[in-house]
């Protein structure tokens, strides 16, 4: 189906049926894949692109989860911050962008700050919702055995809590990845974002869709080695589908 | 870990009052904001200069409109999206023959991501409302196809048995049984994908600068006007609190409906 | 006769990992008779019961009729009552609007809001009409999937263990229920259930599956006289009679 969907695609373009002027035919695009490949281009985008997707990561993740642990177990905390956080999770990150702009330039620092912002979301809601979720049973099996609470935290909480933090986790790395490559688009001069600009602007659609289906199998890639690892590491520690785009 | 879990008030006074108390950073943020900024900060100015910022330079009339363009675009393409996503969801959950056949398309087309799609089509569409819609529904439209299927997928047979042994007909069945019975998983597909479709309308705005919010926060970057900018981004905030809210509050109706509290 | 069965053959499970449960199972029940059927979890009865509804279809060579027609898809004038009624009734539908379900398209808005009201009141559910099935206690919510199924005035019901979730005290105040209203409409009924004091107290004849693939094990005629009372029927020499022959040919002698 794939197959006769691209070569139904190769013939309306060749015949010209389809009107779109600058649509490039799959054969093409194949063409172009191949000159980016050859020219080295491509692989050094997609180096720095996924090495500031997986940094970014890392920060929001450390940050995300340290601040869910603090939210999930501390009523106080809570209560007297859910809502600014809410709030603040509500703006989309697009239109951080021109701020981030205007603070850093542009810049990896820019890039940076844009996918550590939106990666933080994912694993913070899904850090709380873990810890909230916990059984009332298992905590009482806490108290019984008489676990001082760092212990409870290490050996019940965060246990327990885990298969959520590991989605919101996955969440955040696609997200982190688009982030990435939207930054590269409006600011950063690096990157795949960077490369489908430049093809745009040099009227090279074949290459454009170069760039969006690398973009495309980057984020299935990191997504399988993501489960790979969990899989290996915490058995039976993920669930699937969440949102991304 | 002595307390009991998440802070339930029992009374909705409680409610409101943790929503209350829980605005308590952002307003310390703002006052700090406010006490260290400037007016004329080019970095970080004093939030009571954003809202006379919007009007500044003769400018002022644009925002209601970019607003109105904004929330078109966003609501006109998720709309669509939905209509897309259920037709396709439905067909492929109820027949996996049809899943099989469009299965591999539709895995390769959703992992594309949609903001790398928008430079792309603004080169093959141009700069229009139409290119606008295109690319907000192909965000939007994977979300919600996926949980239709899911959502028909996970019909209980039992349901589907009742249909036929009422001789229900095909339109009725559909139309009673169905469609009714997957609107849970719908709206929570409609859910996902409200910020996705909101934040490719603005992203698209921003891009081609055409119309829209997100055309007024480029054009005030680029013009170096920051506290416009930051009052833009509670503009665009606020849009997505009240379209987010909007969803949610269907979703929970529909939810509460049916007799179902699991997500 | 109401249903006529000639050595029917079924199969479960997909196709190519297909498992025969009924085998040469043939099985007539006349008009306005009362007939269980019961067996071993898994020996086929819901499988049979699904054949008699048109639900699924027997193997070649298998003959099922209702009223002298072959049955081809579910067929007119039979009814189906589920175990699983919260499945059964759409939940986002009120009461009365579930039992109007298979009425729509068939009759005039009066004439439905009608027989809605009549099927309702007797099921004594008259007073719940504009609530929705998840506020019904189970009892009750079985009583609407009764009424729905009554609404089109069937020939035949067919019901697959329905009390077999209730509560001891509200499946024996539904068992009597049962019997007047097909007593009252004088419906066929086929009853799964694997409750053997059930079976007895409400049938004139319980059919027992056995074997694998199952056919007909025994063929237990109740003699008890009706109407039945839970206390007296229950005492009576041929309801402890029948009771024991289907007890034997399900458990053996022990």
């Amino acid at each position: 189906m794939l197959v006769a969907a691209a070569v139904l695609w190769e013939l309306l373009v060749r015949a010209e049926v389809a009107e779109l002027q600058f649509l490039p035919a799959p054969s093409e695009i194949l063409l172009a894949a191949r000159s980016a490949v050859t020219e080295g281009e491509l692989l050094g985008r997609v180096i720095h692109t996924v090495g500031v997707t997986l940094l970014g990561w890392s920060v929001a993740s450390a940050v995300g989860f340290g601040l869910g642990l603090i939210l999930g177990l501390s009523n106080t905390a809570y209560r007297f911050s859910m809502t600014s956080f809410e709030v603040t999770r509500a703006i989309p990150p697009i239109t951080f962008v021109p701020a981030a702009l205007l603070i850093f330039g542009f810049s990896l620092r820019m890039e940076l700050v844009l996918v550590i912002f939106g990666g933080v979301w994912p694993v913070l809601v899904n850090t709380i919702g873990g810890v909230h979720a916990i059984p009332s049973e298992l905590r009482d099996v806490g108290a019984m055995l008489r676990l001082g609470r760092l212990a409870t935290v290490r050996k019940i909480v965060l246990p327990a809590a885990l298969p959520s933090v590991v989605v919101g986790l996955r969440l955040a790395l696609s997200l982190c990845l688009v982030l990435a490559i939207v930054a590269e688009i409006v600011g950063n001069p690096a990157g795949i974002g960077d490369g489908l600009i430049r093809a745009r602007q040099a009227l090279q659609p074949a290459l454009m869709f170069v760039y969006v289906i690398v973009a495309g199998l980057l984020g299935v890639v990191l997504n399988a080695i993501f489960r790979t690892v969990v899989r290996a590491l915490v058995p039976g520690g993920d669930t699937p589908d969440g949102r991304s785009w | 870990m002595h307390r009991s879990g998440r802070p339930t008030g029992d009374s909705t006074r409680g409610r409101r009052f943790e929503v209350l108390t829980g605005l308590v950073p952002l307003v310390v943020l703002v006052i700090v904001w406010e006490i260290i900024g400037s007016p004329d900060s080019p970095f970080y100015p004093a939030p009571s200069s954003w809202w006379p910022a919007l009007f500044t330079r003769g400018q002022g009339e644009d925002i209601i409109p970019a607003i109105i363009d904004t929330t078109r675009t966003f609501s006109l393409g998720l709309v669509i999206a939905t209509i897309v996503g259920v037709t396709i969801g439905i067909a492929v959950g109820v027949s996996a023959r049809t899943d099989r056949a469009f299965g591999p398309m539709f895995e390769f087309a959703r992992a594309l991501p949609p903001a790398a799609m928008v430079p792309v089509a603004t080169l093959l569409l141009g700069f229009d409302e139409p290119m606008k819609i295109v690319v907000v529904v192909l965000a939007a439209v994977w979300p919600i196809m996926l949980n239709t299927r899911t959502g028909i997928r996970s019909i209980d047979p039992v349901r589907l048995d009742m249909a036929r042994s009422l001789r229900l007909s095909r339109r009725r069945t559909i139309g009673s049984v169905l469609l009714p019975a997957v609107m849970p998983a719908v709206l929570l597909g409609v859910r996902v994908a409200t910020p996705v479709a909101l934040v490719i309308t603005l992203l698209v705005e921003y891009l081609t600068g055409v119309n829209g919010v997100g055309a007024l926060v480029g054009d005030a970057q680029r013009t170096f006007q920051p506290a416009r900018v930051y009052a833009l981004i509670v503009i665009a905030g606020l849009i997505s609190l009240v379209v987010n809210s909007l969803v949610r509050s269907a979703e929970e109706r529909v939810r509460r409906r049916h007799g179902v509290e699991r997500e | 006769m109401s249903f006529e069965c000639r050595s029917v053959r079924a199969d479960v499970g997909a196709v190519g990992a297909n498992r025969t449960v009924l085998d040469d199972v043939s099985l007539d029940v006349a008009s306005g008779e009362f007939v269980s059927i019961m067996g071993r979890s898994g020996v086929g009865k819901t499988t049979l019961l699904r054949v008699l509804a048109g639900l699924q279809e027997p193997s070649a060579g298998s003959t099922v009729r209702f009223e002298g027609r072959p049955v081809d898809g579910p067929p007119d004038g039979v009814s189906l009552v589920f175990q699983d009624y919260t499945s059964a009734l759409l939940p986002w539908r009120t009461v009365a609007a579930n039992v109007e379900l298979p009425l729509e398209g068939h009759l005039s808005k009066p004439e439905r809001s009608e027989r809605v009201a009549a099927t309702l009141e007797m099921v004594g559910l008259a007073d719940r009409a504009n609530d929705r099935p998840p506020q019904l206690s189970g009892g009750m919510q079985q009583r609407v999937q009764l009424a729905r199924a009554l609404a089109s005035r069937p020939a035949a019901l067919l019901m697959d263990e329905p009390f077999g979730a209730l509560d001891a005290l509200t499946k024996s105040d539904l068992e009597d229920e049962l019997l007047a209203l097909v007593a009252e409409t004088s419906t066929t009924v086929v009853f799964v259930t694997h409750d053997i004091d059930e079976a007895v107290y409400l049938s004139d004849r319980v059919v027992v599956l056995g074997g694998e693939p199952a056919g007909i094990a025994a063929d237990v005629v109740v003699d008890c006289p009706r109407p039945r009372t839970q206390i007296r029927t229950r005492e009576s020499a041929e309801f402890l009679a029948a009771r024991s022959r289907v007890h034997e040919v399900i458990f053996g002698t022990r």
